[in-house]
């Protein structure tokens, strides 16, 4: 249908969504000053997947230090995959980390307490 | 008027072993280049990235919360000012403070969320943390409405400190450190 790119910056990270293989990435650190300019467009990418089609979604993560209205953002983002695998449709989190920065896997397990869907938190050197 | 003594402001940095400070007017684009230059520097230090990423953390949330009360109060973009100072201390933490000029009565209310704040532990921190992330958003809110402070306190090592200082009528400067 339609993919979504937004290119990352020093303080806003890569994001791109695959319509056909169901997959969104986001890469890099996310401190914009307004979060929500930056991930309504994610939000609605998100909404529309999930609602147009039945096919699986999978979110790639490599994101590494989040201020705090960014964290408010990708917890808007996760509640809408947890309505969706209530629902039946089948949506999965991989949040990949660098094994030096124990930071980051303690960010991602926090929204992973809130989670019922398959939520991984994988660790590369 | 006497020429500013940068010696004896030298003197005074290097005592207080502080790494890097700015005052003015801050800017969107400032904080992220002052935020390169501190990250550079925690590099240089040879800083655990999970450290660095702390004091980094604490350093954005303090000073957008200064844009942010700024733009609520409709300040003109140079009138949001503020005072920033990164030191660190010989056990190989790092203190991050940041002032600016508020409303008395914000200035108050800050005192008294930074006290308890100071009085949970670690648990409670968190716990007080997550609820304030699923408190509905106000409309057209785009900051992170309250939670900069808990995730300060939740990175700090020690209670979070704060003080007022009476400027004029109705307004005061407000100051907080964080022991990262």
């Amino acid at each position: 249908m339609s993919n979504l790119t937004i290119t990352g910056s020093q303080s806003t990270p890569a994001i791109s969504g695959d319509w056909e293989a169901g997959v969104l990435t986001m890469a890099g650190d996310s401190y914009p000053e307004n979060s929500f300019d930056l991930f309504n467009q994610v939000i609605d990418w998100v909404e529309r997947f999930l609602a147009e089609t039945r096919r699986p979604l999978s979110l790639e993560l490599h994101l590494l230090y989040l201020n705090t209205s960014s964290v408010r953002a990708i917890m808007d983002v996760f509640d809408l995959l947890e309505d969706a695998h209530g629902r039946g449709h089948p949506v999965a989190v991989n949040w990949h980390y660098d094994r030096r920065n124990e930071r980051v896997a303690e960010l991602a397990e926090e929204f992973k307490e809130d989670c019922s869907f398959p939520f991984a938190i994988l660790a590369h050197d | 008027m006497d020429s500013i003594d940068l010696f004896a402001m030298r003197e005074s940095f290097t005592r207080d072993r502080i790494m890097l400070c700015f005052n003015g007017p801050i800017s969107r684009s400032l904080i992220e280049e002052i935020g390169n230059a501190l990250r550079n520097y925690l590099q240089a230090e040879q800083v655990q990235p999970s450290a660095a990423m702390d004091v980094f953390g604490a350093y954005i949330e303090m000073t957008q919360n200064i844009r942010h009360y700024a733009s609520a109060q409709g300040y003109a973009e140079h009138e949001a000012t503020a005072t920033v100072i990164v030191a660190n201390k010989e056990d190989g933490r790092h203190v991050v403070s940041a002032g600016n000029v508020v409303e008395i009565a914000d200035g108050h209310s800050l005192l008294e969320r930074i006290n308890a704040l100071a009085r949970q532990d670690k648990a409670q921190l968190k716990a007080s943390y997550k609820e304030q992330l699923r408190k509905p958003r106000e409309a057209g809110a785009s900051s992170g409405s309250g939670l900069g402070l808990i995730d300060i306190a939740r990175k700090a090592s020690e209670p979070l400190s704060a003080s007022l200082r009476e400027i004029d009528a109705g307004r005061a400067f407000f100051s907080l450190s964080a022991v990262i």
